[in-house]
């Protein structure tokens, strides 16, 4: 087995969790040191002042009631308890968001692999498609490509007249409350180059030895991708899924632009984040919104343990072994 | 050696330090020193709108500036939602700009919670509203205190197309009922291919208040409490949906599409010959629609009484934090009462609240100028005083009013269960 070792993890974002406590290096204890605390000094100023402080404040807001312009007022939980028997509209953008977040997170991770396997080929012009297809991600969450994405799906549009053609005629997808949300999946989705990326460094490790013992032992092309890709390609499997459910608890943007600033059609497009927005800085519910966020860091806190819990079941690292 | 290269190591931090916190310092003191000297003042000034009125806007405020050489108006302007979440932003970072632009929407928002000055005591008092209707200037006050006062007039009116109507055989500017409207509607939907006769407005506050100003009820009592009970909601969404059924209002998924721009409402697009929306707005509509378009009153009630008021389309505040509160109120009395103003802003936000300057600026109008002027002046007669200040809240209730009839246009919830809905969801939200 040793032999087939491969180098390194694939990436390097999963390798804290595979070496776990026990991996730690024994370096020896350091001293302190003046000048790493100097050079480090601009970045903790920054995290302090712009991160560590905020997040103090909005915990502590988060048990208030607070309109911005008057002083904090101390509710206690009111603001959770409201939030969980009160809130009709609080529990729908939570729907909409955990649809969001189990439908696209799946649906990209298999469409940037399916890609990254499709690239992982010698072609001459893989080097262009690599960088195409990468494109899209690079607009990220902007403005710009939620706009063109609003122009294309909405009444009387490109995706309109082509599903017109073919004899299905739909709504403005972008105002109707059945497609809505769709549409957003569907953007998020198109932004599939980070994972795909990732994947396609993933599928370069995996030695080639392996796959062709298992040809000559007549094991067919899906009992391959079935028996070594993903078992072998795990590890980053694991990192993708944990970075984009991350990602999408976390999706603005689209949902801002494409729901027209106000949560779409009948609130379809309602996600938590936009939620958020909407009660802390148009009805100045701050201290609500504050709430709202700290709600989310747990979730969001949860669902990533969950995901590391179940990785023992299912993530494999071929030098685990070494590491006991 | 070791020694060495850890005394060397330990010297370079030392010189690290020494360079990167001095830096920094001068980087918090560059930020905290902004104001400039030799007894000019500068005071800040924001207001919402497209960049269009953003020009006319600058226009007056340099000729203020050449009038009063001594203060500086650093201006900033953004669209209308954009304005409130930035506006939100500054206030509640303490530094509110020192006039700003404010809605009725929002005046009890912002007045109510002390971030505005009281115009009738300290500077504010220089703020002239001698040549002011006094019930449009009444319109700034909440509790008692005048907290902004209005920059234009301008009414709630239907924007339409006059061709399409007259094919249909209706004419809007002489005045409908709300039968003889849906009508029109449905016969113009009928000949107008894509387009239909009316964007639905069950979406609309506006248009609900006006509504309701027809028999006798308002919007809001002065107490900020709701002025309607449900069964004049389900009234009201029964008329609009009867619309939509015939066909006369705007299908569902354009009704979702409205967002106050004209630009991008359903009449803008060419979607609809007819929209609910304000006479001012005439301008930005037609050239939205490309089409020669028109303003006529709205539809009446049984009684005949079309509910239409003296509206302060948009009001001019001062800060209560404003350190320039004399220079702001020079400003707010220069762009309300200024001969000037009125020629470079024309009717951009509406009439003129100068009633002398409008009558002089009525007399030179032409063109879409003249349709508003001679459009309002036939309607003065019958413009009823404006209802009380909208109370905190109302901005959202316009967005829950818009998002229930939603569910009722896409027929995921029947009339009964979205009034119920918007009952409870505006009391919780306004006490």
């Amino acid at each position: 087995m040793t032999t087939l070792r491969t180098p390194d993890p694939p990436v390097a974002p999963p390798a804290p969790a595979a070496r776990g406590r026990r991996g730690r290096p024994a370096g020896r204890r350091r001293k302190s040191q003046p000048e790493a605390f100097a050079f480090l000094t601009p970045w903790l100023l920054g995290a302090v002042a712009l991160t560590v402080g905020p997040m103090v404040v909005s915990l502590y807001l988060s048990f208030t009631d607070y309109d911005m312009f008057t002083s904090p007022k101390w509710v206690g939980f009111g603001n959770f308890t409201h939030m969980f028997t009160e809130d009709d509209r609080y529990l729908q953008s939570v729907t909409v968001t955990l649809i969001y977040v189990l439908v696209s997170v799946p649906l990209k991770l298999t469409v940037s692999l399916l890609v990254a396997m499709l690239l992982n080929t010698r072609r001459g012009a893989n080097g262009f498609y690599r960088a195409a297809f990468y494109a899209p991600s690079l607009l990220g969450a902007s403005v710009a490509a939620a706009l063109v994405w609003r122009a294309l799906f909405m009444g009387g549009g490109p995706v309109n007249e082509i599903l017109a053609f073919f004899g299905w005629h739909t709504p403005s997808w972008v105002d109707d409350p059945q497609f809505s949300l769709a549409s957003i999946v569907l953007l998020g989705v198109w932004q599939f180059g980070a994972p795909m990326v990732i994947f396609l460094a993933g599928l370069k490790q995996i030695p080639a030895e392996l796959h062709e013992a298992a040809a000559i032992d007549g094991a067919g092309a899906f009992r391959r991708f079935r028996h070594i890709t993903l078992p072998m390609l795990s590890p980053v499997i694991f990192f993708n899924l944990v970075m984009e459910a991350i990602h999408a608890f976390q999706a603005f943007t689209p949902a801002f632009v494409i729901g027209g600033g106000r949560g779409g059609p009948a609130d379809a497009d309602l996600f938590y984040t936009l939620y958020l927005f909407e009660v802390g800085f148009q009805d100045f519910r701050m201290g609500y919104a504050s709430a709202m966020a700290w709600v989310l860091l747990v979730v969001i806190a949860i669902v990533t343990a969950i995901v590391f819990r179940t990785a023992k079941l299912w993530v494999f690292y071929d030098d685990a072994e070494d590491r006991k | 050696m070791g020694r060495t290269t850890e005394r060397r190591t330990k010297r370079r931090g030392v010189v690290a330090l020494a360079v990167v916190v001095p830096l920094l310092l001068t980087g918090v003191a560059a930020c905290g020193s902004d104001s400039g000297g030799g007894g000019d003042v500068t005071i800040n000034f924001v207001w919402w709108g497209s960049e269009g009125r953003a020009n006319l806007t600058k226009k007056a405020v340099e000729l203020f500036q050449q009038k009063n050489p001594k203060i500086k108006v650093q201006t900033s302007f953004s669209a209308y939602a954009a304005y409130w979440e930035k506006l939100a932003t500054q206030t509640a970072g303490g530094k509110p700009p020192d006039v700003l632009n404010v809605d009725s929407r929002y005046l009890a928002e912002y007045g109510g919670r002390n971030v505005l000055a009281d115009l009738n005591s300290g500077a504010g008092k220089a703020i002239s509203l001698a040549d002011v209707n006094p019930e449009l200037a009444a319109t700034g006050v909440y509790q008692g205190k005048r907290y902004a006062v209005p920059w234009a007039q301008n009414t709630p009116a239907m924007i339409y197309d006059p061709a399409a109507f007259t094919a249909a055989g209706a004419d809007p500017a002489k005045g409908m009922t709300w039968d003889s409207y849906a009508e029109a509607a449905q016969k113009v939907s009928s000949t107008g291919g894509q387009t239909r006769g009316v964007t639905d407005f069950g979406i609309l506050d506006t248009t609900l208040e006006i509504w309701l100003r027809q028999q006798g009820k308002q919007f809001y009592t002065p107490e900020g409490k709701l002025g309607f009970t449900g069964d004049d909601l389900h009234r009201y969404w029964e008329l609009a949906s009867k619309f939509r059924d015939t066909k006369g209002a705007s299908p569902a998924d354009v009704t979702a599409s409205y967002n106050t721009s004209p630009e991008q409402s359903p009449l803008g697009k060419k979607l609809t010959s007819s929209e609910f929306a304000y006479d001012n707005l005439l301008p930005a509509y037609q050239k939205a629609n490309g089409k020669p378009l028109n303003v006529a009153p709205y539809p009446s009630g049984a009684n005949g009484d079309t509910g239409q008021y003296r509206r302060p389309s948009m009001f001019l505040a001062v800060s209560a934090r404003s350190q320039q509160q004399e220079a702001a109120a020079k400003l707010v009395d220069f762009l309300v009462n200024a001969p000037e103003v009125g020629k470079i802003v024309g009717t951009d936000r509406g009439l003129a609240p100068n009633l002398k300057v409008r009558a002089q600026l009525a007399a030179d109008a032409k063109g879409n100028d003249k349709t508003l002027y001679d459009y309002e002046a036939a309607l003065e007669p019958k413009l009823g005083a404006a209802p009380p200040v909208p109370p905190k809240g109302a901005g959202a209730i316009q967005k829950l009013l818009q998002r229930t009839y939603e569910e009722v246009a896409f027929g995921r919830m029947s009339i009964d269960d979205a009034v119920n809905r918007f009952m409870t969801e505006a009391q919780k939200g306004l006490s």
